[in-house]
């Protein structure tokens, strides 16, 4: 299948290209170690939750660990920014690699369990600790495997992409 | 000017005499059984199992920065890298199992006997091999010391035979590191895996005590440090696999080095943590109670350390060869 000539116009826009070319300290590694810092935000919340709801750390009570979901929802915000300007400096590099979309897909089912978690576990204060794990255990365990797994295809982007830019074979 | 080689000069004292002093108060503390003395014994084995990182990559580095030059010698390095690595890894694990000794007495008084049996067994190994690694050390520029062709060809002798037939190839090593991109990046993801196990739960505890989630007791929160431990040691292990894979990717780097000096001086920031009153004063902090300053700073420091670290690591393939000859 053809590459989208598109992703080629992208790339040529001065903001793509300052991206991914300028030598400044603000350029591309700067947007991925936030993507970095965002991600330890959103999947460093996510573990202290899960591993609580599955029975660690038991002196932990559940319900202030509500305040930890606005650090992860802040660290999504920050991914999802950070993801949009690194997707802008090499459009074709991950619109061509199928590993971008099983990324997207493990990040979107770890987002919807984290909403779930907080709609169904965190929302009600009348709940108690023990109806709390109840609900939440079986969510806790899909939380930690989608999390583990977009982690995963997101580190594995650079090694299976089939291009850097348009037209240019990734390595080559 | 200085370079590697003077750090590497400066550092290798502390693992080769500190393993020493290390299993002297561990072997004094059996007389009498000594709690105390163990307990510091374990300190200074996980104090010296951090200090051997920066020792190990500066004597690599050094190696990297003067091969070809015809200061050193092709089978002398490798005698002593191979010794190197091999005394490295059990410092490692040394300390490791003395940080879950250390770990294990708050809650007993004493240290497990499984655990002094480890760390006796292990300790006693690590001091013979880092005795061997600074001997194959010295003789690298200590013609003294040595037979004049073993810049050509290196004999050992009895003991040294024993050593060496057990002490990894270092080229072999390194090709084996590099071996597959699939290989490399199965470490990089685990390093990955690490960073969020430490950024998880060192950040939540760091956050409580800084004042963030009052609700919530200082105590339970403490409980999950084990897996950043764990993180931790994830991370020191992959990360020294693919410095050994490739060093010359590393060495002339700012920003790596500026790495390793935030993992130093988070080691001194938890050490004034738990070594002096400060995590005492917390330890029992329960929900609505807030924490005295020291601790708060500490905290503080510790988390700005911590992205510190994803900072500068992150930003290792950027920068520039600040410390490559003639850059």
């Amino acid at each position: 299948m053809a590459v989208p000539v598109i992703l080629q116009t992208i790339e040529q826009t001065g903001i793509s290209t300052w991206i991914r070319e300028s030598d400044s300290i603000f350029g591309f590694y700067f947007w991925l170690t936030l993507h970095g810092i965002g991600m330890s935000l959103v999947v460093g919340g996510n573990l202290i939750v899960d591993l609580r709801l599955l029975g660690f750390a038991k002196g932990l009570p559940l319900k202030p660990l509500k305040r930890l979901f606005t650090l992860m929802w802040a660290g999504l915000i920050v991914n999802v920014l950070t993801g949009i300007a690194l997707l802008t400096a090499y459009p074709t590099k991950e619109v061509t690699n199928l590993d971008f979309y099983v990324k997207l897909t493990f990040v979107a089912l770890g987002v919807i369990t984290m909403k779930k978690l907080s709609d169904q576990v965190f929302s009600d204060d009348s709940m108690t600790e023990v109806a709390m794990i109840a609900k939440g255990q079986a969510l806790a365990k899909w939380s930690l495997l989608f999390w583990f797994l977009a982690v995963t295809a997101g580190r594995l982007l650079s090694e299976t992409a089939t291009y850097d830019t348009y037209g240019h074979i990734a390595g080559g | 000017m200085a370079n590697f080689a003077h750090l590497h000069l400066l550092l290798n004292h502390f693992p080769i005499i500190g393993t020493m002093v290390g299993l002297g108060l561990f072997l004094l503390s059996f007389i009498g059984k000594n709690q105390d003395l163990r307990r510091a014994s374990y300190i200074i084995f996980a104090a010296i199992a951090l200090i051997a990182i920066p020792t190990f990559l500066s004597g690599y580095s050094a190696w990297v920065l003067l091969k070809g030059s015809g200061l050193i010698t092709d089978p002398l390095i490798a005698r002593h890298q191979g010794a190197a690595m091999l005394s490295f890894w059990f410092m490692e694990i040394t300390g490791a199992f003395a940080l879950v000794g250390l770990w294990q007495t708050q809650r007993t008084s004493r240290l497990p006997n499984w655990n002094v049996t480890a760390v006796l067994i292990l300790s006693v190994l690590t001091v013979g091999l880092m005795a061997r690694t600074g001997n194959t050390g010295g003789d690298i520029r200590h013609e003294e010391l040595r037979d004049a062709s073993a810049k050509t060809v290196v004999t050992e002798g009895p003991i040294g035979a024993m050593f060496h037939a057990v002490e990894p190839n270092p080229q072999k090593f390194m090709a084996d590191m590099v071996f597959s991109k699939w290989w490399w990046t199965f470490m990089m993801i685990l390093h990955y895996m690490g960073l969020i196990l430490i950024v998880g739960t060192v950040g939540f505890l760091d956050l409580r005590i800084m004042g963030f989630m009052k609700q919530v007791p200082i105590r339970p929160v403490h409980e999950f440090l084990p897996w950043g431990m764990a993180g931790l040691g994830i991370n020191i292990l992959t990360g020294m696999l693919a410095f050994i894979g490739q060093p010359e990717s590393y060495v002339y780097k700012e920003d790596f080095w500026m790495k390793i000096l935030c993992l130093m001086l988070l080691g001194l920031n938890a050490a004034l943590f738990y070594l002096t009153d400060v995590f005492e004063g917390i330890e029992n902090i329960g929900p609505g109670e807030d924490a005295a300053m020291p601790a708060k700073i500490l905290a503080a420091s510790s988390l700005f350390l911590w992205f510190a670290v994803i900072t500068f690591g992150r930003f290792i393939q950027f920068s520039f060869d600040t410390f490559r000859p003639g850059a």
